[in-house]
């Protein structure tokens, strides 16, 4: 049995394992997270912390649940839709949370960051692209608008970097996410034109793992004391 | 040349700074110290007793004062850590 063959059978084992460590990572930029937001009431720590908490809802969600429930096709919709529209919301936090002091004015205080005025423009595209790619039996919504998220979010973290190129992290964030731009555009080629490639799958769910550690070493780096 | 407008959190942790410098201080000084409109000063300070980070006391002479709380000088101590999380976060 070669490596190749020896993955497709134990592939479950390996998208737990996926799940675990995605959602174990955003639960501990969370906690962190959360710590300094309480402390500080900061915004953009707050959509920052959002957006982690959202990406490990999605991939709890897709994945354990998705596994261990009977996936007939009513449950398979909904846990498609669900695992879509956390998956969106969280890259929407990620970018609002570059972007917010453009929208917000600095006297703004809202009671919840979940759904507030600005917010909810972002669960209502959300909900759209879910359904949408729902609808077409697809990913490519989902896809198309991550591209979007992170080719912004990797421009403005860019722009980040230059400002403060004698920190330590900019490049860092900088490059997270133009790997989360590749792996966005990786899984939307492998969807459209090859066939759900399991080899490039892999290396996307790699790509994500490196993604999410580039941030926890951030988090974990920038807090030590 | 402008200078800077001071952030939110600046401004507390000059609050928080001054009222740890004297310990105890009277809110007059303490208004005229933080560099604050009184509207302002009166919001703040709201926020940080409701936040907890300093107390009232007030002495037998009915004489008001700030002092700082655990929770306040916690802050202070965090406050380098999260200034340099959300720079480097560019937050």
């Amino acid at each position: 049995m070669n490596i190749a063959s020896l993955i497709m059978e134990y592939k479950w084992i390996l998208e737990i394992c996926y799940a675990l460590i995605i959602s174990s990572i955003c639960m501990v930029i969370v906690i962190k997270t959360d710590k300094f937001f309480k402390l500080s009431l900061h915004q953009g720590i707050r959509y920052f912390r959002n957006a982690f908490f959202f990406y490990g809802i999605a991939f709890i969600g897709r994945y354990i649940f998705g596994l261990f429930s009977d996936m007939n096709w009513q449950s398979a919709l909904v846990i498609g839709f669900l695992f879509e529209y956390f998956l969106i919301m969280a890259g929407f936090f990620l970018l609002y949370s570059l972007i917010y002091k453009k929208i917000e004015s600095p006297k703004e205080q809202h009671l919840t960051s979940l759904m507030n005025s600005k917010i909810i423009v972002f669960h209502v595209m959300a909900i759209i692209l879910a359904i949408l790619d729902q609808i077409f039996k697809g990913y490519s919504f989902m896809f198309f608008s991550q591209m979007i998220i992170f080719a912004c979010a990797s421009y403005i973290a860019y722009k980040n970097f230059k400002k403060n190129s004698k920190k330590e992290f900019p490049k860092f964030y900088f490059l997270a996410t133009i790997i989360g731009f590749v792996a966005w555009s990786l899984n939307f080629a492998v969807a459209l034109y090859l066939h759900w490639n399991q080899g490039i799958l892999i290396n996307i769910g790699m790509m994500n793992i490196v993604f999410f550690l580039l941030f926890l070493y951030g988090v974990l780096k920038v807090t030590q004391k | 040349m402008t200078a800077k407008k001071r952030e939110r959190l600046d401004v507390i942790r000059d609050i928080l700074n001054t009222i740890r410098e004297s310990r105890q201080i009277k809110p007059t000084r303490l208004l005229y110290a933080s560099n604050l409109s009184p509207q302002m000063f009166k919001e703040y300070i709201n926020e940080l007793l409701e936040k907890k980070f300093l107390k009232l006391d007030i002495d037998n002479k009915d004489k008001k004062s700030f002092s700082l709380t655990k929770k306040g000088q916690d802050f202070l101590m965090e406050y380098r850590v999260i200034e340099n999380f959300i720079e480097n976060f560019g937050l």
